[in-house]
């Protein structure tokens, strides 16, 4: 029951993220629901938990991508782990901890996408790249996962029936 | 319990004389003429005025409160009334929304059916269910796929031109990469000079069309249509209008920045092209048929 509600929600974050994401948008900066996703749940689950979910969205993401199958699928699941290594082994889950790790995370997975999508990349795009696209969306998805890893813990007991279970500290 | 009597007691014959004189009396004032009638209506008069003052006031709060019930109760029924009204009022507007957005979408619909009537290629028309779901691609979904007989490198267009191509085909959906993108290229031809191009996305967001001739005379406003010379896009459907034409002394061609004639942000619906059949330029006109001899 459990992986099936988690299969649901990761469906249902890419319906989001393809419905709905324009909504959220900034100044043409979208937050990337899914690597959202994928680091609360390793903030708030632990690793594992963090790297199944992430490989899981990864791939539904990578069904209505244009880019090859899998990119999404390894760089989410990656994100995932990681977010749940740094925060319970290295590190203890406080606000400044979630930031700069979900800040480097997309930062590294964004500059592995763009890498992916535009193979031949020179220095005045990646340059652009990096000042109107990765960093401002480094910042969006820090505080958007701050946001919603703070709300998740605040209303965690009564969010038991998703499993949303605390991981080891 | 002690009675009190009264301090002039009247005897009980006293009293049935009082009584029958008092009833004769009524009896003899109906039998009166109408001058004694008058007389004692005279008599009565200011009895009657003394009396009259507060039945006006009892008979005008009596109406007032008759008034205020009336009205009170009217009131409730005009306020349940309104309430029903105000729930109708936006029930209507929703359906009225609704059948707003119902017609946009069918003239859109009708536009793109009336423009595939017209055109010889065979198309696909498909509505849009959702964009962008990676930041690093400039694409959307649409709801046409793989059992529709939609095919990767399909090209996608609307009644105003060119939208981009299809790139990945599922089942029932397939994702078409905008012509913005970087990773779409196809190739242009601006219209008044027939000068080509390749036309292309860039990261920063414009399209170009790059490796115009050096002494090209593209000029801004100039339209730049398919040259059809790719197999996904038949020749003449519109691209967009050249914005600006750059070169620098190091370059060998021009450079030319597109407006695109689609505005890829409202896009709701298109059409996807299945097949066509492709139309060469004719390099020289036929020869007129000679009589037989």
């Amino acid at each position: 029951m459990g992986i099936f509600l988690d299969i649901l929600l990761c469906f249902g974050v890419v319906l989001a993220q393809a419905t709905f994401s324009t909504l959220l948008s900034a100044k043409g900066i979208y937050p990337d629901l899914c690597f959202i996703l994928a680091c609360v749940m390793g903030f708030y689950s632990g690793e594992h938990k963090g790297l199944m979910i992430g490989l899981t969205v990864g791939l539904f993401q990578d069904i209505f991508t244009p880019g090859g199958i899998g990119i999404n699928m390894i760089l989410k699941g990656l994100a995932g782990g990681l977010a749940g290594v740094t925060t319970h082994t290295f590190s203890t889950v406080t606000s400044l901890a979630i930031m700069l790790v979900t800040f480097a995370l997309s930062l590294g997975c964004g500059l592995a996408s763009l890498v992916v999508a535009y193979p031949v990349i020179d220095a005045p795009i990646l340059f652009h790249a990096l000042s109107s696209g990765l960093f401002p969306q480094g910042l969006y998805n820090s505080f958007l996962t701050l946001g919603i890893f703070w709300f998740i813990r605040y209303i965690g007991p009564s969010l038991s029936m998703v499993h949303l279970g605390r991981g080891t500290r | 319990m002690l009675r009190s009597e009264p301090n002039f007691p009247i005897s009980t014959s006293l009293r049935r004389v009082l009584g029958v004189i008092f009833i004769l009396f009524l009896a003899l004032l109906l039998f009166l003429p109408r001058q004694s009638q008058e007389w004692l209506s005279h008599v009565g008069g200011p009895f009657a005025r003394i009396l009259e003052a507060p039945l006006h006031v009892v008979a005008s709060i009596q109406n007032s409160i008759r008034h205020a019930w009336g009205h009170y109760i009217a009131l409730q029924n005009v306020w349940e009334e309104n309430q029903q009204l105000q729930q109708e009022i936006q029930r209507l507007q929703g359906e009225q929304n609704l059948f707003r957005e119902q017609t946009i979408i069918t003239s859109q619909f009708q536009q793109l059916l009336a423009y595939q009537e017209t055109t010889p290629m065979t198309t696909l028309p498909a509505r849009i269910i959702g964009r962008n779901v990676s930041n690093w691609y400039r694409a959307m979904i649409i709801n046409k796929g793989n059992q529709d007989g939609i095919r990767p490198e399909m090209g996608v267009i609307t009644h105003a031109g060119v939208v981009g191509r299809v790139v990945r085909v599922n089942p029932t959906t397939a994702v078409v990469l905008l012509l913005s993108d970087p990773n779409v290229a196809i190739t242009g031809m601006v219209q008044k000079s027939r000068d080509e191009g390749l036309v292309q996305g860039t990261p920063q967001g414009p399209i170009h069309m790059k490796y115009l001739p050096p002494l090209s005379p593209v000029q801004p406003g100039d339209p730049v249509v398919t040259s059809g010379l790719t197999d996904d896009f038949p020749r003449g459907l519109q691209i967009g209008r050249i914005r600006q034409v750059t070169k620098a002394d190091t370059d060998l061609f021009q450079l030319g920045e597109i407006d695109p004639i689609v505005d890829f942000a409202k896009l709701e619906a298109v059409l996807v092209i299945t097949s066509f059949q492709p139309v060469l330029p004719s390099s020289s006109p036929k020869p007129p048929a000679s009589p037989s001899p």
